[in-house]
């Protein structure tokens, strides 16, 4: 009987615990609403980001550096009171940034794609700051012969190789080796592959035995040990790892800093941080330091080519 | 006063027993919650029967058949490998070594699962993937067969430990007697020993199987994460690296989010049915 008791009471327990896991998740919304309403009326030590997780990181670095030499807003400007600093970061992905702006539930939302037309209209009074552009080269690695008879690829090829169409070396061009192609890419879902996906493939399925790997690093490190690979290493890796592997030209452009920032290199996607309406004071001086020439440095040493 | 404290203790350890399974059913139910709304959407046959995985495809197919098959496919070829090195350690460290080397050489393997995982797919891309590539011309050396070497090496120490404990008990009770008739050692392991650890050796074999289906990073470093069908040397992906890879990147709350939740749900699903295989295994043995 004692036993049946405690067994009943256990279950109880664990059902009462699953019931109040369940409600706590909707009252979160309305109070962080609350508090981006209140931003205007007094000090508030806090800023907050949303979206994309290709920034969340570049943001974070700065909010680190920044946090570590000033702490207190006070060390800021004398202007501001003696409150700490606190910037979070939270990584959702592009759409989830706008979303929460449109919902107030955020400062800042980051992108890494253009904002749409109509997210702006939604949004209204939107401020938009660009910080960079995150460009993906086709790199293939230096011992392929294909790197001493061409520099440059067309889309159409490029299109073609990883959508599998081209399997073999040979059918790029008959002088190269007949031996297998192995595209790596990164994860289907992830924002690099997106960008890849929009610029070069279309509506075009890339092929299903491509290599996945799991960072940038790993596909970077995957070009230079496999010498029939391609894929698609991001700017700042190629530049990390100059001579290891090698960048083609894709349509006769070649992927310079200079042609990624004027838009001419076309994989390539924009780094956007937005927020509804006027920024307040601690969040103008934040900005200036994402802004400023530190700011443009860490987001160099996270891969990107940084808008000066 | 020492009753009250006693009670106290009672009390204290029951609710920090509680607290843990509360824990469990907290990951079930939440696992299962957010898998849930995937399967409102689709069916779960479809899900479970499905060959393409694509959460870009529009409309998406998520069905994630190739990648259950390639879970399991991936820590088979593991256990085929390790089991034999395995017991056959096992076997050596309980009859042929004397007991403070043979605690020595326990320790120094059980330091095998202690090394990070990443450290060890680190190892799997650098070394054995080029060595594929290398020796047996691959165009790409990121395999099944890879995955399964190196998921091999790191649940070995859960199989020579487990089996270790049994074969040295069997061996302990039975060698004075064996000693006494003159019985060569090798004779008492290969007739008394191996057989009668039967029950061990399953139970370690599940053990590890388990530990190489949820295995994550070394395992998505070697295999190519490909949802394909899973061939011997061909690519493959497996359930717990398709979490790791896409749960960083996919929408919270998309369906694709869901779906990830999904997946891990079947993986617990097929994890939990193989426990209770091994507890019936295991009980229909001791008889």
């Amino acid at each position: 009987m004692k036993r049946l008791w405690s067994i009943l009471i256990c279950l109880s327990l664990i059902f009462t615990m699953v019931l109040t896991g369940c409600a706590s998740q909707t009252p979160q919304a309305p109070a962080a609403q609350e508090e981006g309403n209140d931003a205007n009326k007094e000090f508030r030590g806090e800023i907050t980001f949303n979206g994309s997780s290709t920034l969340a990181p570049v943001i974070s670095a700065i909010a680190t550096e920044f946090i570590e030499e000033n702490t207190t807003w006070d060390k800021v400007d004398s202007n501001f009171p003696d409150k700490n600093i606190s910037i979070y970061v939270s990584a959702g992905g592009s759409g989830a940034g706008v979303k929460a702006v449109l919902e107030r539930t955020t400062d800042f939302g980051m992108l890494a794609r253009e904002i749409k037309d109509e997210e702006k209209e939604k949004i209204g009074d939107v401020n938009e700051f660009r910080l960079g552009v995150d460009a993906l080269t086709i790199s293939i690695n230096p011992e392929n012969p294909l790197a001493q008879i061409r520099d440059n690829l067309t889309k159409e090829e490029v299109k073609k190789i990883f959508a599998g169409e081209y399997k073999y070396w040979d059918e790029l061009d008959s002088s190269l080796p007949h031996r297998e192609i192995v595209v790596v890419i990164r994860d289907l879902s992830g924002g690099a592959h997106e960008v890849f996906q929009n610029s070069i493939m279309g509506d075009t399925q890339i092929r299903a035995d491509a290599i996945q790997s799991p960072s940038m690093g790993a596909l970077v490190t995957k070009i230079i040990e496999n010498k029939d690979a391609i894929g698609y290493a991001s700017f700042g890796m190629v530049n990390q790892n100059k001579g290891k592997l090698i960048p083609l030209k894709v349509d006769g452009v070649e992927p310079t800093e200079e042609n990624i920032v004027n838009g001419s290199y076309k994989i390539s996607r924009p780094l956007i941080v937005v927020k509804r309406g006027e920024l307040t004071a601690p969040q103008k001086t934040f900005m200036d330091a994402i802004m400023s020439e530190r700011g443009a440095e860490i987001i160099e040493e996270m891969g990107f080519v940084p808008v000066r | 006063m020492r009753i009250g404290f006693d009670k106290a203790f009672i009390i204290l350890i029951k609710v920090l027993t509680l607290f843990s399974l509360l824990l469990l059913s907290f990951i079930i139910i939440f696992v299962f919650k957010e898998g849930y709304i995937f399967f409102k959407e689709v069916p779960i046959l479809k899900f479970i029967t499905g060959t393409t995985w694509n959460p870009l495809s529009d409309p998406r197919n998520l069905s994630i058949f190739n990648i259950i098959l390639a879970t399991l496919y991936v820590s088979l070829v593991a256990i085929i490998i390790a089991l034999p090195i395995g017991v056959g350690s096992a076997l050596l460290l309980s009859g042929y070594v004397k007991e403070r080397p043979r605690l020595i050489i326990r320790g120094l393997i059980d330091i095998i699962a202690g090394i990070p995982s990443v450290i060890f797919g680190f190892i799997g891309l650098m070394v054995l993937v080029k060595f594929f590539e290398k020796f047996f011309d691959f165009p790409s050396g990121e395999s099944v067969l890879a995955g399964g070497i190196l998921l091999a090496v790191m649940v070995l120490p859960y199989i020579i430990s487990t089996c270790d404990e049994t074969m040295d008990k069997l061996y302990r009770k039975h060698s004075p007697a064996a000693q006494a008739m003159g019985i060569s050692k090798i004779y008492i392991l290969r007739t008394i020993v191996l057989p009668q650890s039967l029950r061990g050796i399953v139970a370690a074999t599940v053990l590890a199987f388990g530990r190489a289906m949820g295995e994550t990073m070394a395992v998505m470093m070697v295999i190519g994460n490909a949802p394909i069908m899973p061939r011997l040397l061909g690519k493959c992906q497996t359930i717990p690296s398709l979490i790791a890879l896409e749960m960083g990147m996919a929408e919270v709350g998309s369906l694709h989010y869901h779906a990830l939740f999904a997946a891990g749900f079947v993986l617990m699903v097929i994890l939990l049915m193989i426990n209770v295989a091994l507890y019936y295994v295991k009980r229909s043995l001791n008889r």
